[in-house]
């Protein structure tokens, strides 16, 4: 069905346009002043300045989840590579060191140009290794190459950005819980 | 336990049909045979785990319940150790609720302390008990969390995990290749059947009782055997894992393309798994006639050598140096040596013998490559290292390489394909030096292309489409996995065909001008030749 939209027929004033030009110039004035005086109201963020507020279960920014001793979760399993519709983990597996753990990842990079930020990774892990809660949403690297998160980027965080309540990420070395993790843990291993 | 007695009757074509009722529907099946292999040939599918077609009948898992009709009426029974009977009924669980439920409660009990370890398991994807409990077994856990799994086996292989639970037997080291792990075994005694059996070296048994029973070597001794990673072939479930393979890639992420194994005349068959450009593993490809399920570790570990030390064309592309050979070939008046090595397929042969009819009277074919042949071991290798040899000699080439040495001062040019012959008798070879142009067509950097004069590299068997005559005189095809490291690079028999001025672009094609100028192979096409192999008419073995 075709819906016709009449548009109103402009009266003469309308048609002379120069007092319609001055009321569009009037608009303009009143939010260039409103920046100026009443800052705070603006719907908009100055980004660089200030930051945006993100939920923590926003799709953000990968990050590895770690055992009390500093290792990451991950077991190398590949469900992430798997379920990754846009094949954009890559997954290198190798022996654990930890006798009571089977495998461990010798590499994992994460393209983050390629990524699409489904979160399918993160609800294939079978470990809760793989989260994405960090609440940064922002890339700006030189090279194509900088993009992709490796192993040594992806486990730094820092518990104390993460809730209390979050007893895995709290678990990790510098987290409130770690102390107790790690007694229950009991091997160390570097 | 098994013994000889009670190896499976497979059917074959000869066996006789008798009928029988399966799910109240009347099917013909084979009559000389098991009742899991009669179901399989109607299409029915049964569970087993214990049951290997090229093993004896062990019987210990239970998985493979059908009801059978006895005296007494219908009763549970194991398909794999039931023969058939002409006019016998039989339920499977379509019809009948109690073979459902018995094949529920057999894979929940094999499931009782199995280690949920399938997301880093090596096996997940082709283990039997994962398939199993997709089609039969139960779909929700009955096992209260507290009591979670637990391990009965040797104790001083047992460790609490970061859970706390009791675990044990991970990643021991049973031998050279292979890696045990003792709680995703399910004793299915598969592998002491294969070693008992099949290698006829005992290295393997099961040790202790019940639910201590654990796989294991005599104390001291290692698992070590010409055939030992075959055992990581039965094994049904991720308990015996090769070392070459572990943690390599998951088996679902793989590709596979069938092929034939050339560093031995059987021609064993076997898969190419592959991804991304590389080989990764190579596994047995179920041929009865040719190796069964069975592969040499040599001819397994094969895939270690594919990329290394390749002969890459680097300078120029391969047509361009190929076409300066062929003109410096016709310009001379020499006469020419060809030596085939023993990975040259068919076709490659075929390629010699059109450069045979391009320069008349001036080529000389050679067949072999210096190295010394082993006696058969009865299992997947007949000890030819010339895969092609049976091949070499439907096309008229039987002199072998070692008469080239003596008679090196006739030639003027020498052409190797895929024989190094330098590097399997250096002194033997010296010979050939003497010979002023040494054109080298092969896929690896040795001593052989080290010798020669000219350099042109080809691809490696796995990386082409061709074909092969076995020792038995089976025809088996080859396919092209796409693993070339390189796109400056042909298969020999383009390069050859090059060289002859008639060049050739597929396998295929190079197969039907074959077939015209020798009779045995008239029948057939590539496409014709199923991945089974023919067996060739009136070639003696």
């Amino acid at each position: 069905m075709v819906r016709q939209i009449k548009q109103k027929p402009m009266n003469w004033i309308e048609r002379l346009y120069i007092f319609e030009a001055f009321r569009g110039l009037f608009t303009t004035m009143k939010h260039y002043l409103r920046g100026f005086f009443r800052y705070e109201t603006l719907p908009t963020v100055p980004y660089p300045e200030m930051k945006p507020e993100i939920l923590p279960t926003y799709r953000a920014k990968h990050r590895l989840m770690l055992r009390p001793d500093g290792t990451p979760r991950c077991v190398a399993c590949f469900m992430c590579a798997a379920a990754c519709p846009a094949n954009c983990i890559y997954i290198e597996a190798d022996s654990s060191l930890d006798g009571r753990i089977e495998k461990k990842p010798s590499r994992f990079e994460i393209d983050h140009l390629v990524c699409v930020f489904c979160g399918l990774c993160v609800e294939a892990c079978p470990v809760d290794a793989i989260r994405m809660d960090t609440c940064d949403t922002s890339y700006v690297h030189r090279t194509r190459e900088d993009f992709i998160a490796n192993l040594e980027t992806l486990t730094q965080w820092n518990p104390n950005d993460y809730s209390q309540n979050d007893v895995l990420s709290q678990a990790a070395p510098g987290g409130i819980k770690n102390q107790q993790a790690l007694e229950s843990w009991k091997l160390r291993v570097y | 336990m098994s013994n000889y007695y009670n190896m499976p009757a497979l059917p074959t074509e000869k066996s006789p049909k008798v009928p029988i009722t399966v799910d109240d529907r009347e099917v013909m099946v084979p009559g000389d045979t098991n009742l899991l292999e009669a179901l399989q040939t109607v299409g029915i599918e049964t569970p087993h785990i214990c049951y290997h077609p090229y093993l004896p009948v062990s019987g210990n898992c239970r998985q493979c319940m059908v009801e059978v009709d006895n005296p007494r009426g219908m009763g549970l029974a194991i398909a794999c150790y039931t023969p058939v009977r002409p006019g016998m009924k039989v339920a499977t669980p379509v019809t009948s609720p109690r073979v459902k439920n018995a094949r529920k409660a057999v894979s929940e009990f094999m499931l009782v302390n199995h280690p949920l370890d399938c997301p880093i398991c090596d096996k997940a994807g082709e283990c039997s008990l994962q398939e199993n409990y997709i089609t039969s077994g139960q779909n929700e856990s009955r096992l209260s969390g507290a009591a979670g799994k637990q391990y009965h086996g040797t104790p001083e292989n047992e460790f609490k995990d970061t859970k706390g639970q009791v675990r044990g037997g991970k990643r021991l080291n049973i031998g050279p290749r292979v890696i045990l792990d003792e709680e995703r075994c399910v004793q299915c005694d598969r592998c002491v059947r294969f070693m008992r059996h099949v290698a006829h070296d005992e290295q393997l048994q099961l040790v202790s009782r019940g639910d201590h029973t654990t796989i294991a070597t005599f104390p001291g001794e290692k698992l070590d055997h010409p055939y030992d990673l075959c055992v990581t072939d039965v094994c049904p479930v991720g308990a015996l894992t090769g070392k070459h393979f572990r943690f390599e890639q998951r088996v679902w992420m793989l590709s596979r393309t069938p092929s034939i194994s050339m560093d031995d005349s059987l021609g064993a068959n076997i898969w190419i798994d592959h991804n991304n450009g590389f080989v990764w593993r190579l596994m047995p490809r179920c041929n009865p006639e040719v190796n069964r399920s069975w592969l040499s570790n040599d001819s397994r570990l094969a895939y270690l050598q594919f990329r290394e030390n390749r002969l890459l064309n680097t300078d120029k592309g391969i047509s361009e140096s190929a076409s300066a050979v062929s003109k410096m070939l016709s310009s001379s008046a020499g006469k020419i040596a060809a030596v085939l090595g023993g990975s040259c397929t068919l076709e490659d042969a075929f390629a010699v013998k059109e450069l045979q009819n391009a320069f008349p009277n001036r080529v000389e074919v050679f067949v072999g490559s210096l190295d010394t042949a082993g006696t058969p071991d009865g299992i997947a290798k007949s000890g030819d290292p010339v895969a092609n040899r049976k091949g070499f000699a439907l096309l008229g080439f039987e002199i072998s390489a070692e008469e080239l040495c003596k008679r090196a001062g006739e030639f003027e040019t020498l052409v190797t394909v895929h024989a190094d012959l330098w590097g399997a008798n250096a002194s033997l070879a010296a010979a050939l030096s003497a010979i002023p142009n040494r054109i080298a067509l092969s896929a690896f950097e040795n001593a052989t292309t080290q010798a020669s004069t000219v350099r042109l590299g080809v691809n490696h068997w796995s990386e082409v489409s061709g074909t092969m005559v076995n020792c038995n005189g089976f025809l088996q095809k080859l396919n092209a996995a796409p693993v070339s490291p390189s796109e400056n690079l042909m298969p020999a028999f383009r390069v050859l065909g090059i060289l002859s001025g008639k060049p050739v672009s597929s396998a295929s094609e190079a197969f039907l001008k074959l077939r015209e100028q020798v009779p045995v192979f008239a029948e057939f096409t590539h496409e014709s030749v199923r991945s089974a192999g023919v067996k060739l008419n009136g070639v003696s073995v």
